[in-house]
């Protein structure tokens, strides 16, 4: 019998979720005996045209990471789509957006005009911009096209999965693998991982006190942070409740905060909102005034409630 | 931009507000048809999510009319309605919403004359400041 | 699975109609998704218009209903009666208005027909997302635990049990009667205190209804209106009330002898003691902490031999701690010294607070020289020296022994001054008017100063009792300002007093007792009781009403009721007053037989999705929030939620959900309503 064809491709990525896969470890073994790899750019030798000979739906499952920040990576996410079965958007780039998506905060103008002109150690003098299309002796040179807007990657191509996280945790892209494997698929469109927040199985939470109060806001650098604490309760903002669950508090136990890597929940539509509202709601202060104090402490709050999500956020970016 | 009529969502508490814009009817105030309203028990129902949401499905201006402090029917709503409005207006800027378009006042129920003077106010200074340029070209 | 929508247009007579163009709006109802059928009514909330409308829904059997009229501040009531006679689940329904917030108010007829448009296309979305709600009702029990037994707890133990309710009065002290059972008489009538509270306080001893639990404190509250859990600390006695006649002769052979705190320590006791003669119930207590045989307090036997109370032989005897003076003279054999504190539990669907009021302490402001000139006394000190059964048998008398000259009553100590307690106590003006009375009526020679920035007598029967008092020859008057700066110093074996008056003028009076009239602040045990009964307290620490002017025996917690001087400064009139509205309250909210019914638009937490991240149990002002310890999520009790949504907007997870408010119907209203 034919192995099931896999593909695995990124897009606008930082190359942490191959290493994912990677830190699979042995398990990775029994990956590679059950499938037949057809397309893995940092490991493998395929083309794309080697894609483009295969039949329509020849490809079991495609995983895609990163997000979609250029024509190119429209293109073959599309033609991925085509050829493939099922799709699954791998890690939180593909699924939310990432830490690129942070990029809609700006748009092509802007950026072009730091990165090749204004950036201080930059040297450009003859004010050289990326072209789409350059013609040479040799004949003509194409670059893709840079997107005004980074998009998640069901803002282009119908997702069947979603593998959350930055990167995914090995058992739950395990646990993936194992459902696709023996058909044992939860209904399209979900996110396999567990659908409660983070709270539900961080070790902090039984140090929450029953009223939960923020007085003042301090960023990691400014205090000690206490080991067993829950953050919030140490008044440093950890976006935990409003993130989903499943990645083993790789980052609390680390003794940082929650940077809401996983998303929200299935019943949130907004995850930087959702949180703003509970970390607001909780403020200790009842005049504009001491509010403001308050809220005027946190610098950049869209940056921190929306460090993963801004290009699957309600608004995805920024109106300039 | 003289044609452009602003299209603000209002969100009103049913004890106050509401209440207080029934009484603009009552008189049979005149103002400005560019809000719509939509009715909440409270204002400490109102999530975050509806004020962005307003915005993404087109409106130009949200506003929130709630109960004088220390008036709340379910006695603290406004409060919190406060505190989430102040961190919202500041992190909407970072979306490139100015402040004037978001607005958080008090309208108790006997208060037409106000509500009428906010909504009239609202539209005016929205008017002036153009419709949230949407369109970005890929 | 298509969701049929009934639009109702109601022309509102010529209201709504020659305002919008209704031909209009009921072609575009009809155009909308999901609408069935378009009808039209010119007025709805007609006898004729609700008939019309539960045989038309009757006859069409629609999913939902939109009715587009007037505001539903008006009639969504109405409405939503008609649709439960009709069959349909009231809530499957949403009203538009186009009355008050659309043709009333747009100038522009195209423009207002436009608004209402996009108004009805809103709520045709939004009923879609309509779940049918059911009215809930639980049991309740209607049974009420009050707590103090002084003037006001007394009227509303007394209204429930007549009532028919089983009352649980419990009083930290021994006797009942509160303050009041200091005072010898009240203002105005100047009527003898203990006569008016004769009658009451014999009811509240045996009535079957009111089971009486003195030396108790409430310990623990647990659950909710008409279902609440109460554990009270009943202390032990030591003396069997059944057996006991109140003979004394107990407190006769005592040898212990300690100051007497119902007396302000203006006199003594005994380790075994009533506080008073005439005290109710007339039992006495032991108190464990002088007693010698449970504090084995030897130095007290050291006193009593020295001051030759008790001989070489019974001191040996109290050496062993084995003092049994009094049961031994006790002919009834009332007197256990096994009896324990005991926690006593009691199940009550309502609980009134009338815990009363302490004086504010005068010794923060040395200026008046109280706790350090003897002849400086308070106004419950006071109130003990005229009291007959006080230290001096009601005579004013100093603590030398020898009559005053002189007195002096000082108003405002520490009120109406932003630095101490800003407000007015409401009762000091007329009980330094009760004083002067006194002293008029028993002392007649004795000179009276009155130092006061202002007269508060309010009132139908106040006045005439001040100016009763202008025609008095020993009576002065000094008007000064506010704040109070009066300086009270020792001159000779006299008190000089030195204040400037309302002239600016310095004047100095010279008396031999001075009275303080004291700020009236909260008991001390209302922080206590407060966090046990989990109410708020509000202004100077007193217990918050629900509303100043219109709820002001309620609290935020629903069953929980306060009246009293624990909810503010006043007097006895208006004690008794809250004391029945806080009854009154209890007895219409608890009937028997009644189940209540709960608010239906309350919010729900899913606990499949629930994650106890505990953001929402601080937010509720109802305190309807709370953690399931073994499912380990976070449950709202649909009795106490009151369906505000706070919590639901703060949720980061989603999994809290404001019935009839969701998120998916206001997302549904916002974006139809912008199209």
């Amino acid at each position: 019998m034919a192995k099931p064809k896999v593909a695995f491709y990124w897009c606008a990525s930082c190359g942490g979720c191959e290493e994912a896969v990677v830190d699979l470890a042995e398990n990775i073994l029994k990956v590679v005996e059950a499938v037949e790899f057809v397309l893995w750019p940092v490991a493998m030798d395929f083309k794309i045209k080697d894609v483009e000979a295969l039949q329509d739906g020849e490809i079991a499952v495609s995983f895609i990471n990163g997000s979609i920040r250029t024509g190119e990576q429209e293109h073959i996410a599309k033609l991925l789509r085509k050829k493939s079965g099922l799709v699954v958007a791998f890690g939180a780039c593909a699924h939310i957006g990432g830490t690129p998506g942070l990029a809609n905060f700006s748009n092509r103008e802007i950026i072009f005009d730091y990165v090749y002109q204004k950036s201080p150690s930059l040297d450009n003098p003859g004010k050289i911009f990326p072209q789409e299309k350059t013609t040479v002796k040799e004949g003509e040179l194409t670059l893709p096209k840079f997107y005004n807007t980074v998009f998640t990657l069901d803002q282009v191509i119908d997702v069947d999965y979603y593998l959350p996280g930055c990167a995914p945790p090995p058992d739950l892209i395990m646990n993936a693998v194992e459902a696709i494997l023996t058909g044992n698929l939860p209904p399209k469109g979900t996110v396999l991982a567990p659908d409660k927040s983070l709270c539900d199985t961080c070790k902090r939470k039984i140090t929450k006190p029953e009223k939960a109060v923020i007085k003042h806001i301090k960023r990691v650098h400014e205090v000690l942070i206490d080991p067993e604490k829950c953050f919030l309760d140490q008044g440093i903002i950890c976006l935990g409740p409003a993130t989903r669950d499943g990645c083993g508090e790789r980052c609390i136990n680390a003794n940082m905060p929650c940077r809401g890597c996983f998303g929200s929940t299935s019943r949130v539509e907004d995850q930087g909102a959702k949180f703003l509202s509970a970390l607001s709601s909780i403020i200790d202060a009842d005049s504009e005034e001491e509010i403001k104090k308050i809220t005027d402490s946190i610098a950049d709050p869209a940056g921190i409630f929306y460090y993963y999500s801004l290009p699957a956020s309600m608004l995805r970016r920024k109106f300039i | 931009m003289s044609d452009f009529e602003p299209r603000i969502v209002g969100f009103l508490c049913n004890w106050c507000s509401y209440a207080g814009a029934d009484a603009a009817g009552s008189a049979r105030k005149t103002y400005p048809p560019n809000v719509r309203v939509i009715r909440v028990m409270c204002t400490g129902r109102i999530d975050p999510q509806f004020v962005i949401k307003a915005f993404q499905a087109g409106a130009d201006g949200v506003m929130i009319l709630g109960c004088h402090p220390g008036d709340c029917h379910y006695k603290e709503g406004n409060y919190k309605a406060l505190r989430r409005f102040h961190l919202l207006r500041k992190m909407l800027t970072q979306f490139g919403i100015e402040e004037e378009r978001f607005r958080l006042d008090w309208v108790s129920a006997s208060e037409a004359d106000k509500f009428v003077e906010t909504i009239s106010d609202m539209v005016q200074k929205v008017k002036a400041l153009g419709p949230l340029k949407r369109e970005i070209a890929a | 699975m298509k969701v049929r929508v009934g639009v109702y247009i109601c022309s509102c007579g010529t209201n709504i109609s020659e305002n919008i163009d209704i031909d209009q709006l009921a072609q575009f109802s009809s155009s909308l998704e999901n609408v069935g059928y378009v009808k039209r009514n010119n007025l709805l909330c007609s006898e004729d218009g609700k008939n019309f409308l539960a045989e038309d829904i009757i006859k069409e059997k629609p999913d939902r209903v939109v009715i587009v009229a007037c505001t539903p501040k008006e009639h969504e009531k109405t409405f939503r009666n008609v649709l439960q006679r009709a069959g349909l689940n009231p809530y499957l329904f949403q009203m538009v208005n186009i009355r008050e917030q659309v043709a009333w108010v747009t100038d522009d007829k195209n423009k207002a027909t436009e608004k209402a448009k996009s108004y009805i296309r809103a709520a045709v979305k939004r009923v879609t997302l309509h779940e049918p709600l059911e009215k809930k009702e639980i049991d309740c029990n209607t049974d009420v635990l009050v707590i103090g037994a002084g003037p006001a707890g007394m009227e509303a133990a007394h209204m429930l049990a007549k009532a028919g309710r089983k009352v649980y009065l419990v009083e930290k002290n021994s006797f009942i009667g509160g303050r009041v059972a200091r005072y010898e008489d009240v203002f105005p009538k100047m009527e003898c205190a203990s006569c008016m509270l004769e009658p009451k306080m014999d009811e509240i001893l045996h009535d079957e209804n009111i089971e009486l639990l003195l030396n108790s404190e409430v310990q623990e509250v647990l659950g909710f209106l008409g279902n609440f859990v109460v554990r009270i600390n009943k202390k032990a006695g030591f003396v069997d009330k059944e057996k006991c006649i109140g003979c004394g002769a107990c407190y006769e052979h005592c040898p212990v002898n300690v100051k007497n705190e119902f007396d302000y320590n203006l006199s003594d006791r005994k380790a075994i003691y009533v506080p008073y003669t005439g005290a109710l119930p007339n039992v006495p207590v032991i108190d464990q902490n002088k007693c010698i045989r449970f504090e084995g307090r030897s130095e007290i036997a050291n006193e009593a031999l020295e001051a030759g109370l008790i001989t070489k032989e019974e001191f040996d005897r109290f050496k062993h701690h084995d003092c049994q003076l009094c049961k031994q003279a006790c002919m009834f054999d009332a007197i256990n010294y096994e009896d324990t504190d005991e926690i006593i539990e009691r199940n009550v669907g309502g609980i009134i607070t009338a815990t009363g009021f302490e004086l504010f302490d005068p010794s923060v402001l040395p200026q008046y020289g109280y706790g350090k000139i003897p002849e400086v006394y308070n106004s419950l000190e006071i109130e003990r020296i005229l009291a007959q059964t006080g230290p001096t048998a009601g005579k004013l008398l100093m603590k030398n022994g020898k009559e005053p000259e002189s007195v002096a009553i000082i108003h405002c100590i520490g009120s109406r001054d932003k630095d101490y307690k800003d407000y007015c106590s409401s009762v000091c003006c007329l009980y330094a008017l009760k004083f002067a009375h006194m002293i008029e009526k028993h002392s007649p020679e004795v000179k009276v100063y009155d130092i006061y920035a202002d007269w508060c007598v309010p009132g139908k029967d106040n006045q005439a009792f001040l100016d009763s008092i202008k025609e008095w020859k020993n009576f002065e008057f000094i008007h000064t300002t506010l704040p109070m700066n009066v300086v009270s110093k020792i001159k000779d074996d006299k008190i000089d007093l030195h204040c400037i008056d309302i002239s600016e003028k310095k004047r100095k009076v010279s008396a031999d007792m001075v009275v303080l009239c004291p700020a009236m602040i909260p008991g001390k045990d209302t922080a206590k009781l407060s966090e046990l009964l989990m109410i708020s307290q509000g202004r100077e620490g007193f217990f918050a009403e629900g509303h100043t002017k219109l709820a002001p025996v309620s609290t935020n917690i629903e069953g929980v009721f306060i009246a009293g001087c624990a909810q503010g400064p006043k007097d006895i009139q208006n004690s008794v007053a809250q004391g029945a509205a806080a009854a009154g309250q209890a007895l219409s909210i608890l009937v028997p037989g009644r189940k209540l019914e709960l608010d239906v638009m309350t919010a729900e937490i899913d606990e499949k999705v629930c994650a106890e991240c505990m953001i929402c149990v601080g937010l509720c002002p109802y305190k309807a929030i709370v953690i399931d310890k073994e499912k380990k999520v976070a449950v709202v009790n649909t009795v106490l939620c009151k369906g505000c949504g706070t919590c639901v907007a703060a949720c980061p997870s989603g999994s809290a959900k404001s019935r009839h408010f969701t998120a998916e119907q206001i997302f549904a209203e916002i974006e139809e309503v912008l199209k």
